[in-house]
């Protein structure tokens, strides 16, 4: 069961040319389930032959009070934080300061001073973006990670899915203006429960009509998918949101993509089939956010 | 299910591991070495290959690259423990060592802010001309105390004048590539100056020693090769303005800020002075004395030196010295020297040279140009003296004059101008996040052709004057 008091949601920033779209939203989803957010900015990792004269530069760069640039884009992340909420006086009251920093586990953590309200953390690593948010998300037990619509969208889609160890929410397009339509995708496998709780969850905070949609690949829909979609419908009604329920036959990927349209967001659970198999032939989560345009939420 | 997502996970991030591992294996128990290739050498050659993988791919840290290098010469009988150890650890090994150790030393005295204020002095306020003093200090310096030490000094300076010429660098991106790069290619043309500018000059000498060809004194390696360094740096000037185009002219305002900021700093203190007139020592050592006592062992006296007076802390030495680079240099030599002593060096000079000799008539040019060449590419994918410490020993089995060709090597390990991983100039500035990779580029191929066009005009005109 998910735990709405105590979520914690995690984005990656990589600039601030960038990344303004993701950290608002992030901050804005954060502050809609009034959850824990997690900033991490991701950086290059130097060759290993010259890494020492790169660290040797950066304290001598210290010297002169010019700090590393992902400190830089942390200290914008925090000011855009404030900007977002300017309601929140425990987070206005903060002050970045570059020299208070903590070395451990392989990142660098900004000692933020506690306020209360102040629900934010920010962090830098070095290296490959998945393995780096993976080990982020094993340290500190995320539920969500937020992430924009990458331009390598294809090539990143499939690790992201595959091997990042909490919920994933990719920004495709996000709108806050934008009133959407909550589209879950239902079916026998054991994800579907936290899909609905999660459906649940967001449709609640933010006002959005759901519809449930179940496809098969043949015209019949067996017990098991007829359960699902009950059992949906029941949990919303039992909270007072209105639901549709969809059956629809044929391909679930195409049927998926072409009835979110460009007015919903997808909430789907993430692929229960063998890890190997997944990495051979993909999974539906991996090709739907390869072929949408709309935002979507995988659950774990 | 999550054990297999795990075992898939370390299979993405450790998958160059498992393709040299399946490519070693393959080679040593499933393909007959050629019939003119004794099984050492053979096993030599896999090694260095599998080591070459690891290395530009980064699936595991160097130190155990270096480990994997110095077992496998055990495992595979190439060698005996005892005599690979004694591989590992020589002059060139000491002279890394110490330099790495000295450019901790020499940064942490502060003296960059005496330099910002010595160059400022010198090349006024017009950006042409700082640009122009960037260069050509960091080049002088880079030749005598190391490109990364050069570079590490030089970086604040750069930076600071950039962020005071404007508080957005994405508005300056001219300046700001122009200020960098003339530090990065300041240092790196520098770097070839004398044997103490990189670690790869001082490998070269290394086996120059080890194979027998002869040795080359401190001084003579400047005479042999300094008129180049000098002969490059107002055209990298050029290149550097006519490719980046700074966006002002003048740096009136940020050059008074400097200035302002660097005054605060004082006089020049007694610890700067023992640092300078230490470093004056070490460098004398090295002109005067390394013939008798090695690079390296003056570069460690320097190192004592400066820990004998108290100007470094040994805990800010053994945290800022990068000790993974020095193991994996000892490493590469060992297995370059063993790539000489079982033939497995020559065997691939001899391979080039039938192949290529139908192409090439003349083997000067062909010794010439395939070692510039092969120097040259390697340095732009793994880094400068890891090429020579690998491509050493093959080249000089090219035949010719040795000395000729090793310098030629040594200078062509500096052609490492189109990425920012062959010097470590280069990965300094990348790591600021203000210049990009394609800016390597851009600036990168008229840097080559002009080291080229300069090396060629050495061998063709200054080397004949000299030998």
């Amino acid at each position: 069961m998910i735990n709405p008091e105590a979520l914690r949601f995690l984005t990656a920033v990589s600039s601030s040319e960038y990344s303004g779209p993701t950290l608002k939203m992030g901050s804005l989803i954060a502050s809609v389930f009034d959850a824990h957010l997690g900033v991490v900015y991701v950086g290059d990792k130097a060759n290993e032959f010259h890494g020492g004269a790169v660290n040797l530069t950066r304290h001598n760069l210290e010297n002169w009070d010019i700090i590393h640039p992902g400190l830089e884009v942390l200290k914008w992340a925090l000011g855009e934080l404030k900007r977002f909420n300017p309601n929140n006086a425990g987070l206005a009251r903060i002050q970045f300061n570059a020299d208070h920093i903590f070395e451990e586990d392989g990142r660098i953590k900004v000692i933020l001073p506690e306020e209360k309200g102040c629900r934010v953390e920010l962090i830098l690593r070095e290296g490959d973006l998945v393995d780096q948010m993976r080990k982020e998300i094993q340290l500190e037990g995320y539920d969500l990670a937020i992430i924009g619509g990458s331009q390598n969208k294809q090539h990143l889609a499939h690790s992201i899915i595959q091997y990042l160890p909490s919920s994933i929410f990719v920004l495709q397009k996000f709108s806050p203006q934008k009133q959407y339509k909550l589209l879950l995708l239902v079916d026998d496998s054991d994800a579907t429960q936290k899909s609905i709780e999660w459906g649940a969850l967001i449709a609640k905070k933010l006002g959005w009509p759901v519809k449930t949609l179940t496809v098969s690949k043949t015209k019949l829909f067996g017990p098991g998918y007829q359960g699902a979609a009950d059992m949906a419908k029941t949990y919303f009604e039992s909270r007072d949101i209105e639901v549709e329920q969809f059956f629809i036959s044929g391909d679930p990927v195409t049927t998926f993509v072409d009835f979110a349209g460009d007015d919903h967001m997808i909430i789907m659970g993430a692929s229960t089939l063998n890890p190997i198999k997944q990495l051979l032939f993909g999974s539906k989560p991996i090709k739907t956010l390869a072929r949408t345009g709309v935002p979507i939420l995988i659950v774990r | 299910m999550n054990v297999y997502v795990d075992i898939l996970f370390w299979i993405r991030q450790k998958k160059w591991l498992l393709i040299a591992l399946v490519y070693g294996i393959s080679l040593h128990f499933w393909v007959t070495p050629p019939a003119d290739l004794n099984p050492a050498a053979y096993d030599a050659l896999i090694i260095i290959s599998m080591a070459l993988i690891l290395i530009i791919t980064e699936p595991l840290p160097l130190p155990a690259i270096a480990i994997f290098m110095l077992f496998m010469q055990v495992v595979l009988g190439i060698d005996t423990a005892n005599n690979v150890a004694s591989y590992f650890m020589n002059d060139a090994v000491f002279f890394i060592m110490g330099s790495l150790m000295l450019a901790v030393a020499i940064v942490s005295q502060g003296l960059d802010k005496r330099l910002a204020l010595g160059i400022i002095k010198l090349t006024g306020h017009k950006t042409w001309r700082i640009v122009a003093g960037f260069t050509a200090i960091s080049a002088i310096l880079a030749s005598f105390i190391g490109e990364h030490t050069v570079a590490a000094m030089m970086m604040p300076v750069g930076l600071t004048l950039v962020r005071y010429a404007n508080k957005d660098p994405r508005k300056v991106a001219g300046l700001t590539a122009a200020l960098l790069f003339s530090i990065a290619y300041g240092a790196t043309i520098g770097s070839i100056g004398t044997p103490s500018g990189g670690g790869r000059n001082v490998i070269m000498m290394n086996y120059w020693t080890e194979f027998g060809v002869g040795t080359v004194s401190y001084l003579e390696w400047m005479k042999y090769i300094y008129p180049m360094v000098l002969f490059q740096i107002p055209f990298t000037v050029m290149i550097l303005l006519w490719t980046f185009k700074p966006e002002q002219d003048n740096l009136d305002t940020a050059v008074r800020k400097l200035v302002v900021e660097v005054a605060r700093a004082g006089k020049v203190k007694a610890r700067e002075w023992m640092a300078i007139v230490l470093f004056a020592l070490v460098f004398f050592g090295w002109v005067f004395l390394s013939e008798d006592y090695g690079l390296g062992i003056i570069a460690l006296v320097g190192v004592f030196l400066y820990l004998a007076f108290g100007l470094v802390e040994w805990s800010e030495l053994n945290r800022k010295t990068n000790w993974g680079v020095i193991l994996l240099f000892g490493a590469a030599i060992s297995i370059g020297i063993q790539m000489n002593e079982t033939g497995a060096a020559q065997w691939i000079a001899n391979m080039i040279i039938s192949n290529l000799s139908r192409v090439i008539d003349s083997p000067t040019v062909l010794q010439g140009s395939v070692s510039v060449l092969l120097t040259g590419v390697m340095s732009n994918i793994l880094s400068s003296s890891a090429t020579v410490a690998v491509v050493g020993p093959i080249v000089l089995d090219l035949g010719g004059d040795q000395i000729l060709i090793g310098f030629a090597t040594a200078i062509a390990s500096a052609f490492g101008y189109f990425t920012a991983v062959a010097a470590p100039a280069c990965t300094i500035i990348y790591s600021s996040g203000l210049v990009k990779s394609k800016d390597f580029l851009r600036a990168g191929w008229k840097m080559a052709v002009l080291s080229v066009l300069s090396l060629l005009g050495l061998a063709l005109f200054w080397w004949p004057v000299l030998r």
